[in-house]
């Protein structure tokens, strides 16, 4: 296995004309053996994104650039990249083994030697005895496994996966992702998953990029997007969250103080970008529901707010409050939970956070 | 449904196959009563027939020009479809799923040929070649045929690429190092080949007994079958008539035979 590239991403633009951008100004390095997810809605940009990785689609400005080398006039047959599409597109008058060894044979290797190195990499994904079948006579899970295999054995420069698991179901969906995660750990290739799934980017990758309207709004590893995130669309779109709106009351210890609107303040992270809001700006800070905590008596925590339990409901895996505080509802999650002390609708309650768990959010249009 | 189909007599069906059977019987009548007419003893086409023999074919093969008719008729349909399947197939190909200002009005001159009346084709055609001497060589003709094939192998092989083809397959082979030519080898001959089969077959049939530009268009040696049987019918009556009637019966059994064949096979299992 050749060692995998590193593939830069610079300054990337896509317009079909007029002053309208499918891409804004993208930009990241996908680093040798890392896992980079661009997660976003549709729309977001991110398919287009990486159609211009694989050639299909013409980049408008900026750069691609594998170990250095601007790729942007190389066609896609000249590209090495391995992409696994949504729907797999194997061959249908192909069986497996030709399928496989279809991009081998492509780059004029010999019959029996291409037959071999296809075997061996179907021994890889588990489809050792499936060679002669053709891809109708497979599983939507086996279909899967051809097509990574497919990709991978002529030693891409990466992987380039269009929400490849889209179309199977939860369970085998959730297989999958810890089966190339372990077979991208194994060989040691780069991987850029496109997804709108977060579940599945949190699973998978390395690093996530958030994309939004044509550009990445936030990248960071899956804890950081998920527990700092840098705007409400990030935060909301990454699991479920809590939004306080507030207004700033100064920072210290890097920290910002928020005043909500029952006159409580509460501290939180200052905001990922766009600078420390100034005292008296509208400020909105963002908690995930498993992040606060209905304190016991007597118990304190950095911010603490007042509110009335409004329902407790009990999900197996954890339990769900809804509390009613700052004059909107707060969601409170907790895996502390049994029949005695389950706290019954009504009861006035204290609820906690950590400050480093808040985060206070950019971009906030209140 | 399945009530319906195990009662006894379901009076719908009984209507309905009695409304049926005497058009299907129209239909086929005259094609079962070609065979065993050419089987007859006599110099001269007539029914019932005298039984029995099989003069009329050992007759139509001694006779020259009947033969040489025969060899015409294939080598005009063999190019035509070998022209219409390609020109057919590649402007399939050519049109699937793009979209372009007049993409209809291409679409629609492709199809003309067998919407224009045959004889005002014809004769525009004669009107159009006769001054520049092309009247009288089984080529034009079979050029001319090949109007006629193009937009039934464009049709069927517009239905295989619809069913058989998707852009990711393409996107697909390309990424994989296929080129131009390879992605038209691996990805889309396989996709059309069921469509251009039956096109090509289609096409091989209407140009086989096409009679109004081979008429206009025959010249000393380049009488076509269909042609030739036509005259027969007007001056000698011959039972070499219904000796070349039996062939056509024949080759038309043949297509249907080979497309039910490689249908059967295409159907995934």
């Amino acid at each position: 296995m050749s060692a995998p590239r590193r593939l830069e991403v610079n300054e990337v633009w896509k317009s079909y004309g007029g002053d309208l951008y499918a891409v804004r100004d993208v930009s990241f390095v996908l680093e040798p053996g890392e896992f980079l997810t661009l997660l976003g809605p549709s729309g977001s940009g991110k398919t287009t994104t990486l159609m211009m990785i694989a050639g299909f689609e013409t980049v408008s400005r900026g750069s691609i650039r594998i170990d250095g080398r601007d790729i942007a006039d190389q066609s896609p047959e000249h590209r090495n990249f391995g992409i696994v599409f949504q729907g797999y597109a194997l061959f249908p008058h192909m069986n497996v083994a030709e399928n496989v060894a279809f991009p081998l044979r492509m780059k004029g290797m010999g019959k029996r030697e291409r037959l071999i190195k296809a075997a061996e990499m179907l021994e890889k994904v588990g489809l050792e005895g499936f060679a002669q079948r053709r891809p109708h006579e497979l599983s939507g899970g086996q279909q899967q496994r051809v097509a990574l295999s497919r990709a991978l054995v002529f030693d891409p420069d990466a992987l380039l996966l269009d929400e490849p698991l889209g179309a199977l179901d939860r369970k085998l969906r959730e297989q999958l992702q810890i089966e190339i995660k372990e077979l991208q750990k194994r060989i040691g290739i780069s991987v850029l998953l496109v997804t709108h799934d977060q579940e599945e980017a949190m699973m998978m990758s390395d690093r996530i990029a958030v994309m939004a309207d044509g550009g990445i709004v936030q990248m960071g590893t899956p804890a950081d997007v998920y527990l700092h995130p840098a705007t409400p669309f990030v935060a909301g779109f990454l699991g479920e969250t809590n939004f306080l709106p507030g207004l700033c009351q100064g920072a210290s210890e890097g920290y910002v103080s928020v005043k909500f609107r029952n006159g409580e303040i509460g501290r939180a992270r200052p905001p990922r970008f766009g600078g420390v809001p100034a005292t008296g700006d509208k400020a909105l800070v963002s908690i995930r529901p498993e992040r606060v905590r209905i304190l016991k008596p007597g118990e304190t925590m950095d911010s603490v707010i007042e509110g009335r339990v409004v329902s407790g409901t009990f999900l197996g895996r954890h339990a769900r409050y809804i509390v009613e505080a700052e004059g909107q509802q707060v969601v409170v999650s907790t895996t502390e939970w049994s029949e005695a002390t389950a706290v019954p609708p009504g009861t006035a309650v204290r609820l906690g956070w950590s400050s480093d768990d808040a985060q206070s959010l950019a971009d906030v249009k209140v | 449904m399945a009530l319906t189909e195990n009662r006894p007599f379901p009076l719908g069906r009984m209507l309905l196959y009695a409304a049926c059977a005497p058009i299907l019987l129209l239909l086929v009548l005259p094609t079962l009563i070609i065979v065993p007419m050419a089987l007859t003893k006599g110099q001269l086409i007539q029914f019932p027939p005298i039984w029995i023999s099989i003069h009329s074919f050992t007759d139509y093969l001694a006779d020259e020009t009947w033969v040489s008719s025969t060899i015409v008729s294939f080598k005009i349909s063999i190019l035509a479809v070998v022209i219409g399947a390609t020109a057919g197939s590649f402007a399939a190909i050519g049109l699937h799923k793009r979209d372009f200002p007049g993409r209809n009005i291409v679409a629609g001159l492709i199809l003309a040929p067998i919407i224009i009346p045959g004889i005002v084709l014809a004769l525009g055609d004669f009107l159009l070649l006769a001054p520049m001497h092309l009247i009288g060589s089984w080529t034009t003709i079979a050029i001319l045929h090949a109007l006629l094939v193009t937009p039934y192998v464009f049709i069927s092989v517009q239905t295989s690429l619809t069913v058989g083809l998707s852009p990711t397959l393409i996107r697909s082979a390309r990424s994989l190092g296929a080129g131009r030519l390879a992605v038209l080898r691996f990805v889309h001959w396989p996709a059309i080949r069921p469509g251009l089969l039956a096109g090509a077959v289609l096409g091989f049939a209407v140009s086989f007994d096409e009679v109004v530009l081979a008429l206009f268009m025959q010249g000393s040696t380049t009488v076509t079958l269909p042609v030739r049987m036509f005259q027969a019918i007007e001056y000698d009556l011959t039972p070499k008539i219904m000796a070349a009637a039996s062939l056509f019966i024949a080759l038309a059994l043949l297509g249907l035979t080979v497309q039910a064949l490689t249908a059967k096979r295409a159907r995934p299992a």
